[in-house]
């Protein structure tokens, strides 16, 4: 009973998130509604059994993910930014020309075809299951951290030192052409 | 199974016959009900208390630095002035609701709304006592730390909406503050979770025990030093001074809830009391035993519950106390300040913790400071 | 209790949140609450002075450094949390010493990154002032 309504919350919530996040010109809107939609996803986890997966979209994507983008918007001025410069030219650029709008029509095709094709298979052999048990995965996931994917473990930190030395690089200040 | 406040009622005589009769009535679903009753008149009541506990945090907090500045502080409104948040309440439903022309109206009104969601997030796995935990989740401290987070959100798109230069540069100060000491607090409790192994706050106090040397913070050094940084991050995390830079009075007017008036602004006031509430059961639940009592007195029995409850309870409005005497102590620090003690002092610390705590379980074989030295002194007794 | 039933009081407690800011905002401080706007009342607050521009301004690139440099921690501290959790268990059947190392090895690649931070002077607050007037050496900026 409770696993329908928490799904069906979680589900309303994600899409609506994600359809206003398109719809809307608030570039700050849009961030706002990103957080429901990311909400619900870590509800969506939940009724997978995922718990850790969703406590962790709330520490990441919660807290880090949408602050780190209403700063990124912050940075461009705000959503409400001049859009003309002081020579009285318009700063934003044109959506696209004919090159740009064949480019990305031929990939939303190709990635619908595959979607179709993955869903087809999908339904084709759809059978309504049962929820599994209740079972706590931190502990899985931490053994199997430590075991069998200790390198992956590791990998990732070196992964993420390359990304706090890439933001720290490109986030630094130039110094000015005086000379 | 997790311990729920259902779990634990469920044992006791009439509760067990509601959960009978409603499995008989409506079959698979009964015992979904059953919890629905319980968790909702268990949610009705913490809110309310903790409502309470955050309305008496503004009358505590106008009283303590009353005390410490020879005034009189509010004594008007019932016994010693102890009714004054009612009236200010009431004052406040009764207010006009000014929202200024240039304002983002959404987020004008979803501010308010996610700083009070963030903070009665967390009331979910507060452990008040073993038995009248709301929830008490496998991951109840990420999940906390996650949710919590909501409420830096809240303060800078608090700041943003308004569209007033105070409240913006109070609302990005708030928000990178925020943000950074969050990282400290996670550091230090990752080591109280490598003492406890587990990630739900009742793991963690059923790892401590009633004597103050059973307690994390006397476990080992490391931890009597991650005690520091977690709370000095949780004054930081909760814009208390010394660290009210998003509010600073004296330089940002009232920083992110400038423009703020009426209930809007009273929800922002609530929500500060009662998430500094929520941070000192944390730090106590974490490193000061929680809800333990000596001897474990009483039990699972109603009168140990309210005992566990007392000794939280306690350690808790301790500790918020503390907060209120250190806000009126100390000056405020400054921006460049601010970030230094986090990303060259804290974090450095906290991270030297975690390691640190890490090798004396490693060595000592997760015996605490108290044990060996108790050992050894009657190891050398025997030895005469 | 079904499998899900013990999230039910998130549920509620955010929902709560909701409805009562909701609720006392939009309904029940409105019948009570006085409302005479006029165009001094809704000007933006700054002390008496008519405020000049929209305060949605440029901001600080050091606040966008603030917060990547959070999300790497962050994103640290999941992967860390399994591994903590299970420390203890691990230490008992007498493992601990090698998920210590795993441990130490992952924070010593993270130190590494704050400190390459710190001596470069990310971390410092006011350093755009500092950087523009130091010499070309000891910075590690490009001269381009």
């Amino acid at each position: 009973m409770f696993d329908l309504t928490l799904f069906f919350i979680s589900a309303v919530l994600t899409v609506i998130g994600a359809i206003m996040v398109i719809t809307t010109k608030d570039l700050m809107h849009a961030c706002i509604y990103l957080l429901a939609s990311f909400l619900g996803m870590a509800g969506l986890y939940l009724t997978l059994g995922a718990d850790f997966v969703a406590a962790i979209q709330l520490l990441v994507y919660v807290g880090g993910v949408v602050i780190l983008m209403v700063f990124a918007v912050m940075l461009t001025g705000g959503p409400h930014a001049q859009k003309q410069n002081k020579f009285g030219m318009i700063k934003t650029a044109l959506m696209g020309n004919i090159r740009t709008y064949t480019i990305g029509g031929l990939t939303a095709v190709v990635v619908l075809l595959m979607m179709v094709k993955l869903y087809i298979s999908i339904f084709k052999n759809y059978t309504a299951g049962e929820l599994p048990n209740y079972l706590p995965t931190v502990e899985r996931i931490g053994k199997s951290l430590i075991t069998d994917h200790v390198l992956a473990f590791e990998i990732s930190s070196v992964l993420l030192l390359g990304a706090l030395i890439g933001a720290a690089i490109i986030a630094r200040p130039r110094k000015n052409r005086i000379n | 199974m997790t311990d729920t406040i259902v779990s634990y009622l469920a044992k006791f005589g009439p509760f067990k016959d509601l959960l009978e009769f409603l499995t008989e009535s409506y079959g698979a679903n009964g015992p979904t009900l059953f919890a629905f009753l319980i968790f909702l008149v268990g949610v009705i009541i913490i809110v309310t208390i903790l409502s309470t506990i955050g309305g008496l945090g503004t009358y505590a907090e106008r009283k303590i630095s009353a005390d410490m500045q020879l005034r009189m502080g509010p004594n008007r409104v019932g016994p010693y002035g102890i009714l004054q948040f009612l009236a200010d309440g009431v004052k406040m439903l009764m207010k006009e609701d000014i929202v200024p022309k240039d304002v983002d109206r959404l987020l004008f009104f979803i501010a308010p709304m996610l700083a009070l969601t963030g903070v009665f997030g967390t009331l979910a796995v507060i452990p008040f006592s073993s038995g009248f935990t709301l929830t008490d989740l496998n991951v109840g401290v990420v999940y906390l730390i996650g949710i919590s987070s909501l409420v830096g959100l809240a303060i800078f798109l608090g700041g943003y909406a308004s569209n007033s230069k105070w409240s913006m540069l109070g609302g990005m100060r708030g928000a990178s503050q925020i943000i950074s000491y969050e990282i400290p607090i996670v550091l230090s409790i990752l080591a109280v979770v490598l003492l406890s192994g587990g990630l739900s706050f009742g793991v963690i106090t059923r790892a401590q025990g009633g004597w103050p040397h059973e307690w994390f913070i006397f476990h080992n050094p490391f931890t009597f030093i991650g005690f520091f940084v977690l709370f000095i991050g949780s004054l930081a995390e909760t814009n208390r001074a010394p660290f009210d830079l998003p509010e600073a009075e004296s330089e940002l007017v009232s920083g992110y809830h400038t423009e703020f008036t009426g209930m809007r602004f009273a929800f922002f006031a609530l929500a500060e009391y009662i998430e500094v509430f929520v941070v000192c059961g944390v730090t106590a639940a974490l490193f000061l035993g929680g809800y333990q009592v000596p001897f474990n007195l009483g039990g699972d029995t109603i009168w140990g519950q309210l005992l566990q409850l007392g000794a939280f309870f306690s350690k808790t409005l301790a500790l918020y106390y503390f907060v209120i005497v250190i806000r009126w102590t100390l000056p405020r620090l400054r921006v460049d300040q601010l970030m230094t003690m986090c990303w060259k002092y804290l974090i450095p610390i906290a991270l030297f913790n975690l390691v640190g705590a890490g090798v004396w379980m490693w060595l000592f074989k997760g015996k605490s400071l108290f044990v060996l030295l108790f050992k050894s002194g009657t190891a050398a007794a025997g030895i005469h | 209790m079904s499998n899900l039933d013990i999230y039910m009081p998130i549920l509620m407690l955010l929902l709560l949140g909701v409805l009562l800011v909701g609720i006392t905002v939009v309904l029940i401080s409105k019948v009570v609450r006085p409302h005479n706007p006029n165009p001094v009342k809704e000007q933006a607050y700054e002390c008496g002075e008519d405020p000049v521009g929209s305060a949605w301004s440029l901001f600080n690139m050091r606040f966008y450094v603030t917060g990547l440099i959070f999300i790497i921690f962050d994103v640290e501290s999941a992967l860390m949390f399994p591994v903590v959790a299970v420390f203890k268990s691990m230490n008992e059947i007498g493992l601990g010493g090698l998920v210590l190392i795993e441990l130490i090895i992952f924070i010593t690649i993270l130190v590494a990154g704050l400190a390459y931070c710190w001596r470069k002077g990310d971390l410092d607050w006011v350093k755009s002032y500092k950087m523009s007037e130091d010499s070309k050496e000891g910075t590690g900026i490009e001269n381009d």
